[in-house]
């Protein structure tokens, strides 16, 4: 790690085919490493946002199980974890994937996995206990897979209360919990009808959310993604509002189609999105990229283009592809299905390509080397 | 030695070694392919891991062999081993 430093910033990228690093000490000039895990699908890796050294990696080996792998030298060595997550017997179901990697408010570590599954790690990802209350929670048999499988992508610890998380999986829906896992409500109410300008009423029905995120200045205001449009939920509101002007609608879902969703780290009301055509063409609309942001909580979005492909530009950002740095102004990076990953150092006003040719990006994230 | 509880030869591939110490096979005590499944992962925590899901069968894509004969999609308890049996784990040819 002898070439990266405290304050750098780290840009973790997990594709179909290996994990690959980018740092920067001044996000204009990039150093990559990797790829590591060649072959090996990583859907997921963080670097753990409050120390800013230890880097997680879900490692899904289609042949020998889904594990989780830590590094504390930013990648020069890997420790592979004894086990990954096991669902128990009794429930006749398999962990195949790691969907999603999460740093608890307790310094525990949280995964997501496919099947839909939240499990918890006191040792650094070593071993793996399941929460039980939601993996096997009454109903389970009724959800539904995504087109990605039934895989739970989305954890949100609260800042400052342990007890409190929301999920979401795709397509089960939002599930919450205010009692540190001993129950869980659905959060449905607000969303469209698939195709319609009609909205659900009741809270416990399942939706596909693609992604949320919190607000930065508080956490209480929930930005989603959905199958079937954007929303916003504030502090108390008893359903999802919609948060669309600007936004291009997709002719079957009635609403803007997508995945990502990625809050500012510091901006109240900032966010980010990256629109597709629809369900049905899950590719960036009229072959020209570009990222979607807000800054007033979604009263208007605007589209950014700066630096970003205009033309033949035909590819898919997953729920996963996107993130924002912790930096002021803040860095944001998108990764693209056909192997590009973009880079904004200026809150997504202009774009420049760190790198191209990468396998299928699954997912992005980004941190800060000594943490925040 | 009990007869019938030694002896086996357990081969793995390439992918596995490196959750083995570098080492591609074992000799073992085992009646079955689970008690062979059990005295590696006595040797290489984690092991057992590798090879079997949640429900305790051989994952999706890995073959046994017990000699010539493909034994994956049995239940490793149900598979008997003999002295002089050779366990062959390979993974199945998959993906793109």
């Amino acid at each position: 790690m002898a070439d990266a430093k405290k304050g750098d910033t780290v840009v973790t990228v997990g594709t179909r085919k290996g994990l690959f690093i980018f740092h920067s000490k001044d996000r204009k000039r990039w150093k990559k490493r990797g790829p590591y895990f060649e072959g090996v699908e990583i859907r997921h890796a963080i670097l753990d946002p409050a120390e800013g050294k230890t880097l997680y990696a879900g490692v899904t080996s289609e042949h020998w199980g889904p594990m989780v792998s830590r590094s504390t030298n930013l990648g020069g060595r890997w420790e592979l974890g004894k086990e990954g997550p096991r669902f128990t017997k009794e429930s006749g179901l398999t962990v195949t994937r790691i969907w999603q990697l999460q740093q608890g408010v307790d310094g525990s570590l949280y995964a997501g996995t496919e099947p839909a599954g939240l499990f918890r790690s006191e040792n650094n990802g070593v071993t793996w206990s399941s929460v039980d209350s939601l993996n096997y929670m009454k109903g389970r048999d009724k959800w539904n897979p995504g087109g990605g499988g039934l895989c739970l992508h989305t954890i949100l610890p609260y800042p400052k209360d342990v007890k409190r998380m929301l999920i979401g999986i795709s397509a089960a829906g939002i599930f919450a919990t205010n009692d540190g896992g001993d129950s869980w409500r659905m959060y449905g109410a607000g969303i469209r009808e698939y195709g319609k300008q009609k909205f659900v009423d009741r809270e416990d029905v399942s939706t596909c959310v693609h992604k949320m995120a919190r607000d930065p200045t508080d956490p209480a205001i929930v930005y989603q993604q959905n199958h079937a449009g954007v929303f916003r939920r504030n502090r108390g509101d008893s359903r999802w509002s919609l948060m669309e002007k600007g936004l291009p609608i997709a002719k079957s879902t009635g609403g803007p189609f997508g995945f990502p969703m990625v809050a500012h780290p510091h901006d109240r009301g900032t966010a980010y999105l990256v629109p597709l055509v629809g369900d049905y063409n899950r590719v960036t609309p009229n072959g020209a990229m570009a990222v979607f942001r807000t800054t007033n909580g979604g009263k208007r979005w605007d589209r950014l283009s700066k630096g970003l492909p205009q033309k033949d530009a035909w590819f898919t950002v997953l729920r996963d592809g996107m993130r924002a740095d912790d930096g002021d102004p803040a860095g944001v990076y998108v990764g693209t299905t056909t192997g590009q990953l973009y880079a904004s150092r200026n809150d997504g006003d202009s774009w420049s390509l760190i790198a191209d040719h990468l396998p299928q990006v699954q997912s992005v994230e980004a941190g800060t080397i000594g943490g925040r | 030695m009990v007869e019938g509880e030694m002896g086996v030869r357990v081969e793995l591939p390439a992918g596995l070694r490196e959750y083995a110490g570098g080492k591609g096979s074992f000799e073992v005590r085992a009646s079955t392919l689970a008690d062979a499944i059990r005295e590696i992962n006595a040797q290489h925590a984690g092991l057992a891991y590798r090879l079997l899901d949640d429900q305790g069968r051989m994952r999706r894509f890995v073959l046994v062999f017990v000699n010539e004969d493909p034994v994956a999609h049995l239940p490793p308890e149900d598979v008997r081993l003999k002295v002089g049996d050779t366990v062959r784990i390979l993974p199945s040819v998959a993906g793109g």
